[in-house]
């Protein structure tokens, strides 16, 4: 019951003392929520970029061998159940030249040049997913030297755009990271600050609760809610804005670039929610626990 | 943490041997030995600087002793854990020249305040203020803010709130300092008339009319010395040595 108590009398305090302050908390509230408006958007690119690169991954772990006409078909079984066995490939398919011209016939761009064509000119096909994108190297390597391989052109592997793939995504996982790392402390020393002024303008009433006997944490209790209250509403704030700003976003991507495959993500959505929520809490609470230990002692 | 006197004969503040250098360098208080028995009224007098706040401060654990063992209740003040203080204060009243009031408050909020830290019901924080009030005789004033009310009146509110934990001990800085002669004659007695209920009351005053009509008990500090101690003491009688010796 005590504690219920104590729990109430922090609650209303920090409620009486954001609004006391009003002009500090508003301005608290606005910095951590503009922080967190560039942490949610990042996220939120960060997710954009990682679907695109997602369907690009998706393309681009999968390996084709084109296999010469020559090859005889046990030699083909005999490779794609050797390709089977490694660790680093998930399946092996086997397209043949039947299916392959099927495939070829079926995209309306081929229409023309199909007409000109005589016979099968398509090559019988290897399809290997591999593992990791990092595993597509080695088996290109494998197929090329496999004697059953197209000997003008036995892969579709580029090596570049995998190796720039590769980079671009750890730059950006890096690069997040850090900003991340600045944004977070930021925000708490704008909260330790808040919560000092918030000291500061409630001296007397903290030297009142010393003097009769309160508890540390009991003078402290209030500073710590306003600092939870602090980045919750920020993050409510910075929830709202990314909420309506991004819609929009992903529709007005799709229209002016319909081929790179971005799509409107709700359950991106409701996960950045609940961490963005969960980050100004944290963010407010830690931040004003540094502040109250530093600024409110017996 | 002993909160009560370990028997009946024990003081319910001991100083003994007591030293206080600040940080500064300052040196506040000498060799201090001092004992005060439950129940008694003590004034302690002397000039600016003569270390009386730097006792207030100790008794209250605001400061620590630089050396020696200063002991309030039974539990040693020097050694007192940060857990244990919130406790300790509760055992003493205190009172201040400068009221200490919070001004957003009405009169009964500020006696109930200091209950409401503690988490106590809701009736029993009524109950106890306006306990309190009526003992300092401010029943009919527990809606007015301290800015309505005069500078004995809001001594009064700060007297109730000190008495509304029902401490033993009542520690009280220059409380008539900021007030006239007549007010302070009041405030006095209602500090006597507390006393006379039972606690003990160790008053910091430069109020020497007051001192002189009382006649309690009067230690006098000079340069951080307890110079004089009386029982049914004087203000006057430690000024003239006290002046031979500045001579």
């Amino acid at each position: 019951m005590r504690i219920w108590r104590h729990l109430l009398f922090a609650l209303g305090s920090a409620w009486q003392n954001f609004w006391r302050n009003a002009g500090v908390s508003m301005a608290a509230v606005l910095s951590i929520g503009l922080i967190m408006l560039l942490a949610g958007a990042s996220l939120l690119l960060g997710h954009a970029l990682g679907q695109v690169l997602d369907a690009y991954r998706e393309r681009v772990s999968v390996l084709s061998i084109s296999i010469a006409d020559d090859t005889p078909l046990p030699a083909v079984y005999d490779f794609r159940d050797q390709l089977r066995t490694r660790p680093d490939v998930v399946a092996v398919r086997f397209v043949t030249k039947e299916e392959e011209l099927r495939r070829f016939a079926s995209d309306p761009r081929n229409q023309q040049l199909l007409e000109q064509l005589q016979g099968n000119p398509v090559p019988a096909r290897l399809e290997v997913r591999v593992a990791r994108l990092g595993d597509v190297g080695r088996v290109d390597a494998l197929a090329r030297q496999w004697r059953g391989a197209d000997r003008t052109d036995p892969t579709d592997y580029q090596g570049d755009f995998v190796t720039n793939m590769q980079r671009l995504q750890a730059w950006v996982t890096a690069g997040g990271l850090g900003m991340l790392a600045v944004l977070t402390v930021a925000s708490v020393v704008i909260v330790m600050n808040t919560i000092r002024t918030a000291v500061h303008h409630r001296r007397q009433e903290i030297e009142v609760m010393k003097l009769v006997g309160a508890t540390e944490w009991f003078v402290r209790g209030p500073f710590l809610f306003e600092g939870v209250m602090t980045g919750l509403i920020a993050a409510g704030l910075a929830l709202g804005i990314l909420l309506a700003a991004y819609r929009p976003f992903v529709g007005t991507f799709q229209s002016a670039l319909f081929f790179v495959p971005l799509t409107y993500d709700p359950r991106f959505v409701a996960v950045l929610g609940r961490d963005l929520l969960a980050a100004g809490v944290a963010l407010g609470a830690v931040g004003s626990y540094i502040g109250v230990r530093r600024f409110v002692r017996l | 943490m002993v909160i009560a006197p370990e028997s009946d004969t024990d003081p319910v503040i001991s100083f003994q041997h007591v030293w206080k250098t600040y940080a500064n360098g300052t040196d506040a208080l000498h060799d201090v030995c001092l004992a005060v028995p439950d129940g008694d009224f003590v004034f302690l007098v002397g000039p600016s600087g003569a270390g009386k706040s730097s006792v207030v401060r100790l008794l209250i654990r605001e400061e620590r002793p630089t050396r020696g063992r200063l002991l309030v209740h039974g539990a040693d003040v020097g050694t007192l854990r940060r857990r244990a203080l919130p406790r300790f204060r509760r055992s003493i009243g205190l009172v201040f020249q400068d009221f200490r009031l919070l001004p957003g408050m009405t009169v009964h909020e500020n006696v109930a305040f200091a209950l409401r830290v503690l988490g106590q019901s809701r009736r029993t924080v009524e109950r106890r203020a306006r306990d309190a009030l009526d003992t300092v005789g401010l029943a009919g004033m527990d809606r007015s803010y301290p800015c309505e009310l005069s500078g004995g009146e809001q001594q009064r509110v700060a007297i109730a709130r000190a008495l509304v934990h029902r401490p033993r001990l009542i520690v009280a800085d220059e409380p008539t300092g900021n007030l006239d002669p007549a007010t302070a004659w009041e405030i006095v007695q209602l500090l006597l008339r507390i006393n006379g209920e039972g606690a003990t009351v160790v008053m910091a005053t430069h109020n020497r009319d007051i001192v002189d009509l009382v006649r309690r008990r009067v230690v006098a500090l000079d340069r951080g010395r307890v110079v004089r101690d009386d029982q049914a003491g004087r203000y006057h009688a430690d000024l003239a040595p006290l002046a031979v010796r500045a001579r």
